[in-house]
């Protein structure tokens, strides 16, 4: 892409890098040590469902682990980043303390900086391409960290820069669901000039971010400023709207809707229909998470129940699960077990949410597999049978396939089941546009440059499209969708 | 927000609003719900949407006052503000023209019966109605549903009205007396329970819209699962109404009680 | 006048002629044409825990970066629910068109999926389930107590929950088949097919390649099973079924000698068609009438190990007849 290539050159030779990069030589800059996050002690945290963990540097740590980063001429950690944010520049102006410039060159790239600092699984991304990690088998510039840093800098600064915005075109789109990739499309047709309303079922904004992620790892308010800043900037939201019920595409093609990003997402909880799944105290995570997160269910205040238990099991090894162990903790349970098919070293979390975990007392059972739960006498959750397994062949995901070990069965005293074995794309959407190409699993066909599907006024991108995965891969797609309606609005209704 | 335009208590323990919900009242379709919120801490309830009045934007909810949410609905007067409502949810009833239609109304379960019962008639079947409930003041909606049924039989647990006994055998009366093509029967899950097991000894295909514990409403979490023909599915979009023979009420029974404690512990709380 | 009624899977066949799993009963159009044409029960194609694999392993290698790790991880039940489904559907529609009994097939190659394949399965109607058990021993370390407690915990998780009849089909491959037979015979099985026919490999000297031989059965492979039924149908307490080989009436009517209650053909079905069903009846009939029979109880096991007076024959390995030696008669 050559939009890239422009990025990887734009700026390193202003005078200013290279003065920068003068100003330290590169030895003294290896030499220096990664930094270290300061966390909330575990014992403390635990107490709390809103105490973020991670404290965020202070501005001297973030100018030293800023001064490690080289300024490769071939930055590779841009590579590695789903949106190509131009790390070396925002990272740079970080070291020359010029944190607000950071913030405005994150925002050039990324609706939510704020949000992708905390929960972008950069260990996979951008870091694990950093010169650091590929040629010298060290720590990695903590690229995530000072993501955060800026963008908190500048929230907390109260001097929020609202990106420019072109003069209104008078071209209605609409964007269905208030996730990260309806946020991103929203972030930039907005910037284009459109009148964008991003329609939301529930009764609150930002989808996964509010609902899924919980404030210990994700402050509901961190999320909440980035919402006002897009309706600074003209967004509209409309709560309590189902698109396809409370208004259908046509009704809302009547009212001047143009064209339409779908970015519903993947909330409809998968579940593994074994017998005893049905139990009272057996539910999925999206449902516990729920709860806790969007209803304040923990909260005495709050009308909505949620169950508490003593001895809780969440079934699977991603960030959900993760979320789901470390909430039950924090509400109290005596003992809150992971039950994962596959070894520690294959989980798929982020490595950083296995370690807090650890920490705060979430107890691993790995190589074993529910294959039946039991009730007590009321039917209430009681035993969770797991299959114990071992780990056979590479399947062509390369990770090796779990085999049950014939007749090892063993019983597990439990009396809540949180089950986070993955979701699929809701099927709402998909279902009031019958002329919509889907694939076998639900998800919306979309040619991949472009985000469009099969029906030319609507593109789609997010959990939607892939299935489940990652809020930056979702920002990614809303952003790419942006760049091409609107590039087929102009040609449809030739503006300018 | 959403403005309560009027209400009415239609007995001690039951209300009716109607509320101003344009969009809602223009998408929606008999044998829908919607979700409502009561405050900004309040609980997501469903309830079924009982009329609609596309010219006046405004769709009508009948309440029972059973526990902490719905008493807190029971408690606001016309003027006051619904925190959030979502809707139309769920599947619209298949209403068709099938012939004779026996409807099956329980308690607080006549509510969302009533605008099924007006569409099929209105689709030119017989309409033949149960209504039945505890006692006299349970009864509800007696006048629209004579409107739109060609007979009602009320029957009451106590006597107080109508005739004394229970909605199963007001039905068997009307399946022994002439031929019913289709049933449709609302209450609470155990009366929907044995209302399908009456008509299945006759073979009369069956409806029952159930009344599932729900969060989002938008099959997100899976809380209102079912066992539907050996198959789970969703209440908020497989539903809210299924096959009456092919549900495991059993399991549905024993999933409604789930919260049973901390609901018990919140009323005694307010 | 003949009756060819039997007993197998737990239900009255109205004759032994089963039509076996394979892919001539993978719609509901061949289940009819099958049913219509006199067949006396039909075992669907099997359900294997391979499909579920391989299709899992396609989607993986489409979403290979790490992003989707999470979404991959248990992929495979959403697969297998789909599988599932699309299996309960046959189940139902072959329901609707047969008038025969319809037996689901099930096979897997990893123990614990068993149970939850198997009810699905009974939930979607399927008359019976057959647990397809094979599993080919290539590995010298793993043990035939190993492999014997692999087909034993199957049977016992499926059998003691469903409510409606298992049975199982086995291969030839133990080295104490007898005893594996007596052991599965314990368990709550109502009948028992003997036996599963491997795909064989075999070799193109002019490509060098490996590569698969005919799927469809040869002449003569009917006389594995016709030795084990002979010997196991009057020891064990359960039905046996025989299949592999099996292609005309003749060879039906020799496993019924032998001792079975039942056989299970597919390879003379892909050579001939359905319409040779009609055929095979017919002659059994018309032998039964020769030789005096009303039913296949009176002369069902005649000939079997104990009741045919010459259990050796069944028990000799070395070809006497051929290499010197003596017969019986000879024997003054």
């Amino acid at each position: 892409m050559t939009e890239k290539n422009e990025t990887l050159n734009k700026g390193r030779n202003d005078q200013w890098r290279v003065e920068l990069r003068n100003s330290v030589p590169n030895k003294d800059r290896v030499a220096l040590e990664r930094v270290k996050m300061t966390e909330v002690e575990p014992h403390e945290r635990i107490k709390s469902q809103t105490c973020e963990v991670n404290c965020g540097l202070t501005a001297e740590q973030a100018v030293i682990e800023a001064r490690r980063c080289m300024d490769c001429v071939t930055p590779t950690c841009v590579e590695g980043c789903p949106v190509n944010i131009d790390i070396p520049r925002f990272v740079k102006q970080i070291e020359a303390g010029k944190f607000l410039d950071a913030a405005a060159t994150l925002k050039e790239y990324s609706a939510l900086p704020a949000v992708c600092g905390r929960v972008c699984p950069q260990e996979k991304q951008c870091e694990i391409k950093c010169f650091y990690t590929q040629k010298m088998k060290k720590d990695p510039v903590a690229i995530g960290y000072l993501e955060r840093f800026a963008a908190d800098y500048e929230r907390l600064s109260g001097k929020i820069q609202i990106p420019r915005v072109e003069a209104r075109n008078g071209i209605k789109v609409a964007a269905i669901g208030s996730g990260p990739s309806s946020l991103s499309f929203a972030g930039d047709m907005i910037k284009f000039g459109y009148d964008v309303t991003v329609f939301e079922a529930l009764h609150e904004i930002g989808g996964v971010l509010k609902y899924g992620i919980p404030e210990f790892r994700l402050p509901n308010s961190v999320v909440d400023v980035e919402l006002e800043n897009l309706k600074e900037m003209g967004v509209n939201f409309e709560k309590n709207f189902v698109v396809g019920r409370t208004a259908s595409f046509d009704d809302l093609k009547e009212l001047g809707y143009k064209a339409f990003f779908v970015g519903s997402g993947a909330g409809l909880p998968n579940f593994m229909n074994i017998p005893g799944e049905n139990l009272n105290g057996v539910m999925s995570s999206n449902e516990y998470l729920t709860r806790v997160n969007l209803m304040y269910a923990n909260q005495s205040d709050s009308d909505t129940p949620v169950m508490l238990g003593k001895r809780v099991a969440v079934i699977g090894g991603g960030n959900t699960a993760m979320d789901a162990v470390r909430t039950s903790k924090r509400l109290g349970a005596e003992r809150s077990i992971i039950i994962y098919r596959r070894s520690l070293e294959e989980m798929p979390a982020r490595v950083e949410e296995i370690k807090h975990a650890m920490e705060e007392g979430i107890e691993f059972m790995n190589l074993a597999n529910p294959v039946e739960y039991l009730p007590d006498a009321t039917g209430r959750v009681a035993k969770a049978r797991l299959q114990r397994m071992k780990l056979g062949e590479p399947d062509a995901s390369g990770r090796r396939r779990p085999v049950p070990i014939d007749g090892d069965i063993v019983e597990l005293d439990v009396d809540l089941v949180i089950v986070a074995i993955g979701v699929s794309p809701n099927p709402l959407i998909p279902a009031c546009l019958p002329g919509l190409k889907m694939t076998r699993y639900g998800t919306i066909e979309v040619n991949e440059e472009t985000m469009q599907s099969s029906v030319p006024e609507i593109f789609a991108g997010g959990d939607i499209v892939r299935g489940g995965a990652t809020v930056i891969l979702a920002m990614g797609d809303g952003r790419r969708a942006a760049a091409s309606m609107h590039r087929y609005l102009q040609e449809k209704y030739q503006q300018k | 927000m959403n403005k309560i335009i009027e209400k009415h208590n239609l007995s001690e323990h039951v209300a009716k609003f109607v509320i101003e919900a344009p969009m809602i009242a223009k998408s929606r379709k008999p044998g829908n719900f919607d979700i409502l919120r009561i405050g900004e801490r309040g609980e997501r309830i469903p309830l079924t949407i009982v009329d609609s009045d596309t010219e006046k934007g405004t769709i009508t909810l009948i309440v029972q006052n059973v526990g902490v949410s719905s008493g807190k609905l029971c408690k606001l007067a016309a003027g006051d503000f619904i925190t959030d409502l979502v809707g139309p949810l769920g599947k619209a009833t298949h209403i068709h023209k099938a012939g004779t239609i026996l409807a099956l109304g329980g308690g607080v379960g006549i509510a969302p019966l009533f605008p099924i019962v007006k569409a099929f008639k209105q689709a030119g079947n017989r309409v033949l109605t149960v209504l039945a409930a505890r006692s006299k003041d349970l009864i509800i909606l007696e006048k629209e549903m004579r409107e739109w049924s060609d007979e009602v039989l009320v029957m009451t647990d106590d006597g107080s009205s109508g005739r004394k006994g229970l909605v199963t055998e007001g039905a068997e009366e009307f399946i022994k007396r002439e031929k019913v093509n289709e049933c449709v029967a609302i209450g609470p899950a155990i009366m929907m329970k044995f209302c399908a097991l009456t008509t299945k000894k006759y073979d009369i295909p069956t409806q029952v819209s159930l009344n599932t514990i729900m969060v989002d409403g938008t099959g997100m979490c899976g809380a209102c699962r079912v066992t539907v023909n050996g198959e789970t599915k969703f209440t908020c979009i497989d539903g809210p109404e299924f096959n009456a023979h092919q549900i495991d009420f059993d399991e549905l029974l024993q999933r409604l009680r789930a919260y049973k404690n901390e609901e018990d512990q919140a009323k005694n709380k307010k | 006048m003949t009756s060819l009624k039997t007993k197998f899977f737990g239900l009255e066949l109205a004759n032994p002629l089963i039509v076996a799993s394979s892919s001539l009963t993978a719609s509901a159009d061949k289940i009819k044409e099958f049913s219509d044409n006199g067949a006396g029960a039909i075992v669907l194609k099997s359900v294997f825990e391979e499909e579920i694999i391989n299709e899992y392993n396609q989607v993986a290698q489409a979403k290979t970066s790490a992003h989707f790790e999470e979404f991959l991880d248990y992929f495979d039940y959403k697969i297998r629910d789909q599988v599932l489904s699309n299996y309960g559907r046959l189940i139902g529609e072959a329901r609707k068109v047969s008038k025969v009994p319809v037996v689901a097939s099930i096979n897997c190659v990893s123990a614990g999926d068993w149970l939850q394949f198997a009810s699905q399965v009974e939930d979607a109607g399927a008359d019976a389930i057959e647990l397809n058990l094979f599993v080919m021993p290539c590995d010298p370390m793993n043990t035939a107590e190993n492999n014997r407690n692999f087909y034993l915990n199957a049977v016992r998780e499926v059998a003691g929950r469903v409510k409606v009849p298992v049975t199982v089909k086995i291969s030839s491959y133990f080295s104490d088949l007898a005893a594996v037979c007596n052991a599965l015979a314990g368990e709550k099985i109502s009948g028992m097919t003997l036996f599963n026919r491997f795909a064989n490999p075999d070799i193109d000297i002019e490509k060098e390649a490996l590569v698969e031989a005919s799927p469809l059965s040869g002449e003569g492979e009917y006389l594995l099973p016709l030795r084990w039924v002979g010997i196991l149908s009057p020891r064990l307490g359960c039905p046996i079924a025989a299949s592999t080989g099996i292609h005309n009436a003749g060879q039906v009517i020799k496993m019924l000698l032998a001792g079975a209650h039942a056989v299970q053909m597919a390879s003379v079905f892909y050579k001939q068609g359905a319409s040779c069903l009609p055929k095979m009846l017919r002659e059994i009939e018309e032998w039964m009438e020769k030789h005096d029979y009303e039913s296949i109880a009176d002369f069902r096991g005649r000939l079997s190990l104990t009741q045919s007076g010459n259990p050796a024959v069944y028990a000799r390995a070395q070809y006497l007849s051929r290499f010197g030696g003596y017969s019986a008669s000879d024997r003054k």
